[in-house]
């Protein structure tokens, strides 16, 4: 264990201190510590204990450097959730889980019981310039918060202020904040432009930005704000991601909105299935089924979906269904209906409107429509072939013509 | 997400959920008696059919790695389960098997259902699931009804030139 902290202290100080080093530092440090968490760091604390308590030396290190000593303090007492340990450094951990909790497995450790008393002020004094050093670097570092787990929350600040204001900030501190991936610039700059705001209105409600976090002891408010934040992200990112699935919400910003959007294309897709299902139905007596046919139509559905609308009239129109024509009237039109008094983006225009976005099939359809009428087995079978082999199919056949249905149609069916 | 990762993803889904679909259809009409009578009901019957066929292809396409997938799943089986059981059972035993499903869900909100709750009625699976996953399971089974459509009316279409 002993070997893992200098090598960290190595690590850190090969980067420059520019915040993509130091994340893939951090990075780098905390998959060197995970697997070393279970063991006893004492020894090596005694040299960051040292280095720690020494403002001087401590400065000379590089923000990152420091957060990791403190890092290396904190997994040593945070390692053992015993209460007995919180006595020695309470403020060290403190500090320690600010910058660490997000990158790491040190989130396991930071769940520190929750009835540490504060501590005293010439601690955090000693404490604070480190820690403002760490939270510098710590707040230039785009990382995500790990959610583990939150029992203590600090407003780690970047700048040298008055310290005596910092301790009292972090000692009364109930906040939570998350730095997040996605805002990393905006803490970059709003973090060295913000600290001494930040400062000042530690003891406010909370700025919505930027430092990382760390759970305080005890107030479960805030470590729920802090899961709070976290889920509220991972959400927001999946609406973003369902934005781009659902046509036609990009206008739409607000959640509610996006989930009725949402609602209401999911419930247009399955009504839509259900049409097609009845649609199916009616239509299923039809004897001549060729399955290579459907089988290289529906791997080109936009040849076929250019035409829904002239399926449905033929099928109308067709003498066979003559006595189903008034169902099936109603159906299709209220199928239609349905389709098309949706949102303009409904599955049913998609599905009319893909042909526009994939141009290169239609060579294919139209060399498709040519051989239909013939019917032959040979030219269907190798148009097929042809098609596949166009669209870069894995299926590698000879592309012979099978003189027998149901030879195709067994093939077809292995595949 | 990788754009390409997505769509090799979604391919290899249309064509393992249409190869499923046309042999479930294949069957039918081979099963279909020739001179049937083709009435209303005996239509709504087989459509209900073809769209049971219809998810459950789709649930197989998918595989077990999604939770709807894996919630459309379980209820087809407990459903052929359920089928099997009435039909060995004689009609006497059956009331006792009838389930009941109690609606809480419906019973203690007092207005109207929220939207997440909403939501939950829509994707299967959907009524265990927080939020967050909630979200994910909807994007994928979006995208998978979509092509579901897509399989379909291209059949369809098909069928009726």
């Amino acid at each position: 264990m002993n070997r893992a902290l200098p090598e960290m202290l190595h690590c850190l100080n090969g980067p420059a201190t520019s915040t993509d080093m130091t994340v893939l530092e951090r990075q780098r440090a905390r998959m060197k510590w995970q697997p070393q968490e279970q063991q006893g760091y004492f020894g090596g604390s005694d040299q960051f204990a040292g280095l720690f308590l020494e403002p001087g030396q401590v400065g000379s290190f590089q923000g990152l450097l420091g957060g990791e000593s403190v890092l290396g303090e904190v997994l040593t007492r945070s390692v053992k959730p015993d209460p007995g340990l919180e006595n020695g450094w309470p403020e060290l951990l403190n500090m320690g889980f600010t910058e660490f909790d997000m990158n790491c497995a040190i989130s396991r450790t930071s769940s520190c019981p929750p009835t540490v008393a504060p501590p005293p002020p010439e601690a955090k004094g000693k404490v604070s310039p480190p820690a403002e050093k760490v939270s510098s670097a710590v707040g230039r570092e785009s990382f995500k918060k790990r959610k583990a787990d939150k029992l203590q929350n600090t407003k780690v600040v970047a700048e040298d202020d008055s310290k005596d204001k910092r301790s009292k900030v972090c000692a009364e501190e109930g906040e939570s904040k998350i730095t997040e991936q996605t805002s990393n610039k905006d803490n970059n700059r709003e973090t060295s432009a913000d600290t001494s705001k930040e400062n000042s209105k530690a003891s406010e409600a909370q700025k919505p930005d930027y430092i990382h976090v760390r759970a305080r002891r005890g107030q479960a408010t805030d470590s729920h704000s802090l899961a709070e934040r976290v889920r509220r992200e991972k959400i927001s990112e999946r609406m973003k991601y369902l934005q781009d699935l659902v046509p036609g919400c990009n206008k739409i910003t607000g959640k509610a909105g996006m989930l009725d959007e949402i609602i209401n294309y999911v419930q247009s897709l399955q009504r839509q299935v259900e049409f097609l299902s009845m649609k199916l139905a009616a239509v299923n007596p039809r004897l001549d089924f060729n399955i290579e046919d459907l089988f290289a139509k529906e791997m080109f559905p936009a040849c076929s979906t250019g035409f829904p609308t002239i399926g449905m009239s033929s099928e109308m129109t067709n003498p066979a269904y003559l006595q189903f024509n008034p169902a099936q009237q109603v159906v299709a039109c209220c199928g239609l209906d349905m389709g098309m008094n949706n949102t303009a983006d409904m599955g049913l225009r998609r599905t009319i409107s893909t042909p526009a976005s994939i141009p290169e099939t239609y060579l294919d359809s139209s060399c498709f429509t040519q051989l239909q009428p013939s019917s032959t087995w040979d030219a269907d079978v190798q148009n097929l072939f042809n098609l596949e082999f166009h669209q870069g199919r894995s299926i590698s056949f000879p592309s012979q013509p099978f003189t027998g249905s149901i030879e195709a149609s067994n093939l077809k069916m292995e595949l | 997400m990788a754009t390409k990762g997505v769509t090799l993803n979604t391919n290899a889904r249309k064509i393992r959920f249409a190869r499923r679909f046309i042999s479930i259809l294949l069957k039918m009409r081979k099963t279909r008696s020739p001179c049937s009578s083709s009435s209303i009901e005996d239509v709504r019957k087989r459509s209900q059919r073809i769209k049971i066929a219809a998810y459950s292809s789709m649930a197989h396409a998918v595989g077990p790695r999604r939770a709807w997938s894996r919630a459309v799943l379980f209820k087809l089986r407990s459903r052929a389960r359920h089928q099997s059981m009435m039909k060995r059972r004689s009609f006497g035993l059956q009331k006792k098997r009838v389930v009941v499903v109690k609606n809480n869900n419906d019973i203690i909100p007092s207005g109207q259902l929220s939207q997440a709750d909403r939501l939950r009625q829509l994707v299967p699976g959907g009524k265990a699931m927080d939020m967050c996953s909630l979200l994910e399971e909807t994007a994928d089974y979006i995208s998978c009804l979509a092509t579901q459509v897509k399989v379909m009316q291209t059949i369809a279409d098909h069928f009726s030139k």
